[in-house]
């Protein structure tokens, strides 16, 4: 199943969406820049500090 | 094949031999059975151009020339709905309680050649290939001009069984297309084709064909000569692959339009039959045996072999061999020669009957190793046996000395030998020793991103000088202490580089590497440290100038990089103390 994820590009900064696969295996780039330094922002809303990882809720 | 395992000179290889349903030894092939079977079925082999039943012969030289019973086509055993050929049997050889049977092998080398699979052009709408029923491929074009096909040679085209006149032949269906993810060459299909007009031309002189393509590749011996005789027997060769393709409902007869790049004319050509020359895709049991004999492939999907040039028939991993098309699409001739090379590869290596290894593989202390396993799972060569509540063991015969398990070590248990975790600390060391402010630490792979900075030398490229190079056998080699330490001696910018994707050396240990920093992004920021002075990149030996802009891009991040952002990643990441162990051996060999 293919999930919508969030990526940022560390050498531009330029954030994009992109489909991703289940088990994908694909090399990234940038859209804008090419480069390969592209950080998987796992979802994560804007402004989150957190390091993508989900939290326990205590009940 | 079910199961691999063991490695180079110990396979262990658990192969299923399927249900038959006809005892092979008895079965004299007179094709009673087949003859009172009620079931009719399209025939594989002839690209469903004629029928089979549900007893067969698969093709007519198959060895063993006997019988098989498909039970998927079966009316069916449990219970017995028909019966009729095992009624039919006069030598009793039908048995409807065969069973797959398991066969275990020890082999010292595994040699792949499972070939390959024909590209559908169900998908390429425009050329009518499911609509018309005169469009057809050049697998279904082999089987009609057969003289063992369903026609038994008679060249007749789908619709109304006559022979056609006029032939138009397309090529690069399937192949050269990255719209369609199928950018790659296919090697075999100019030939094929200039092949198949040939043999028209000798079958059917009155018959006239005409060759759509964009790029004739005759580049094998006697191959050009073919092509010439090819046009010389009154073959035309348009430049140009169609758009569209219409058929007249009445006659049944093609329309093809096409552009002819050289005139730069829309043409419009009328065909009683289209053959389109399908490319050739990697087999679908690829992914299948891939895991199991932990092979890479490349972008196209083809298994990657261990080097291009020096080692075309070796995979990555040791002992096994690689022959036809399943690491690249290749003609007879090539397919040949590399079979041979692989036999002869295997053949070297299971009489010499011992193994030499590379002194960079790695050693786990037994003492420092808490059984965690987490070194396991990121061993591409399986080549790490580790058990819950047991030490790991690493296996030197199958390890390839990428330090990606040195690396996933969290407790310092594993030692890459002449790439040990002290050498590179001491390294990091002595580099940021003095002016760290003013360097660009780098990682580079040995075999891409290194060779990529050779290759911005010898192109006599520019780049700025502050980058500081340090080689590791493979970028998952570096570990997270390795580039924090590097940010607490000061660093500015650290670059982890490595092969792009498809040219991972380890099969796919760069993944690692993706995964690693992308940890360490997570950690710098958590840390108050920007991440972006973190960075990635894939570097292939032959991208020198993506080396140059790298570094230029590399020095321009490291101009924004303050000073107190330096001081403030220096103690930020300061280590924890468990680390001292590693810390005295890297101030040991620092000396």
């Amino acid at each position: 199943m293919a999930t919508m994820e969030n990526f940022k590009c560390m050498m531009c900064g330029y954030e994009y969406q992109e489909l991703v696969e289940e088990g994908e295996d694909k090399e990234r780039s940038c859209p804008k820049c090419r480069s390969n330094s592209i950080r998987h922002l796992k979802n994560r809303p804007s402004g989150d500090n957190t390091d993508g990882k989900s939290k326990k809720v205590k009940q | 094949m079910e199961e691999v395992s063991g490695y180079i000179g110990n396979f262990t290889i658990t192969i299923r031999k399927k249900a038959r349903y006809v005892d092979t030894s008895v079965c004299n092939a007179c094709a009673e059975c087949a003859n009172v079977c009620p079931v009719l079925k399209p025939d594989e082999y002839q690209m469903g151009l004629s029928t089979r039943k549900a007893i067969y012969i698969p093709f007519p030289q198959a060895v063993p020339c006997s019988y098989i019973l498909n039970m998927d086509d079966c009316l069916g055993n449990n219970p017995i709905a028909c019966g009729k050929c095992a009624e039919a049997c006069e030598q009793d050889a039908i048995n409807y309680d065969d069973e797959d049977e398991l066969i275990k092998r020890e082999v010292g080398a595994v040699i792949v050649a499972i070939g390959l699979d024909v590209y559908d052009p169900t998908e390429m709408d425009e050329y009518g290939y499911t609509r018309y029923d005169n469009v057809i491929t050049s697998m279904e074009f082999e089987r009609l001009i057969c003289a063992g096909g369903p026609t038994e040679g008679h060249f007749v085209r789908p619709s109304d069984h006559e022979r056609p006149k006029r032939i138009g032949f397309i090529q690069c269906v399937g192949s050269r297309n990255p719209e369609i993810g199928r950018p790659y060459c296919s090697n075999i299909c100019c030939m094929n084709t200039i092949k198949d007009t040939l043999l028209l031309a000798d079958h059917y002189p009155d018959v006239q064909c005409s060759v759509f393509y964009q790029d004739i590749r005759a580049f094998g011996k006697s191959f050009e000569d073919m092509f010439q005789r090819s046009k010389e027997a009154g073959t035309r060769y348009i430049r140009g692959l169609p758009g569209d393709i219409e058929e007249d409902p009445e006659t049944r007869n093609l329309t093809l339009i096409a552009e002819n790049t050289t005139t730069g004319q829309i043409e419009r050509h009328e065909f009683d039959m289209i053959v389109l020359s399908v490319g050739v895709v990697p087999p679908k049991d690829l992914a299948k045996i891939s895991g199991l004999l932990t092979l890479s492939k490349t972008s196209d999907g083809f298994f990657m072999e261990s080097h291009p040039k020096l080692k075309p028939v070796d995979a990555p991993t040791r002992g096994i061999f690689f022959a036809g098309f399943c690491e690249a699409p290749k003609d007879i001739k090539d397919s040949v020669c590399q079979a041979g090379a692989a036999s002869s590869r295997a053949g070297a290596l299971l009489n010499k009957g011992q193994v030499q290894v590379e002194a960079i593989t790695s050693v786990i202390d037994a003492d420092a190793c808490r059984k965690c396993g987490a070194c396991a799972p990121v061993c591409p060569y399986s080549a790490i046996k580790w058990k819950k509540g047991e030490v790991a063991v690493v296996i030197e015969a199958a390890c390839a000395g990428c330090g990606n398990c040195g690396a996933a070590c969290n407790f310092d248990a594993i030692t890459m030998r002449h790439f040990t975790d002290a050498q590179y600390l001491a390294q990091i060391r002595a580099i940021l020793a003095e002016d760290p402010q003013d360097k660009v630490f780098v990682f580079a792979c040995n075999w891409c991103s290194y060779s990529g900075g050779d290759m911005a030398g010898i192109s006599r490229m520019t780049y700025p000088a502050s980058n500081r190079l340090v080689r590791t056998m493979c970028s998952a080699r570096v570990s997270e202490e390795m580039v924090l330490e590097a940010f607490r001696c000061g660093a500015p910018v650290v670059l982890v580089s490595g092969c792009h994707y498809a040219d991972c050396h380890y099969i796919n240990a760069n993944r690692q590497t993706v995964k690693r920093v992308q940890r360490l992004w997570n950690k710098l920021e958590k840390a108050g440290v920007r991440p972006e002075r973190l960075q990635l990149e894939w570097i292939s030996a032959a991208e020198g100038q993506k080396f140059a802009k790298v570094m230029g891009q590399m020095e321009e991040l490291r101009k924004t990089v303050t000073k107190e952002e330096i001081e403030h990643a220096m103690e930020a990441l300061k280590p924890k103390p468990r680390k001292a162990k590693k810390e005295k051996e890297a101030a040991a060999v620092t000396g």
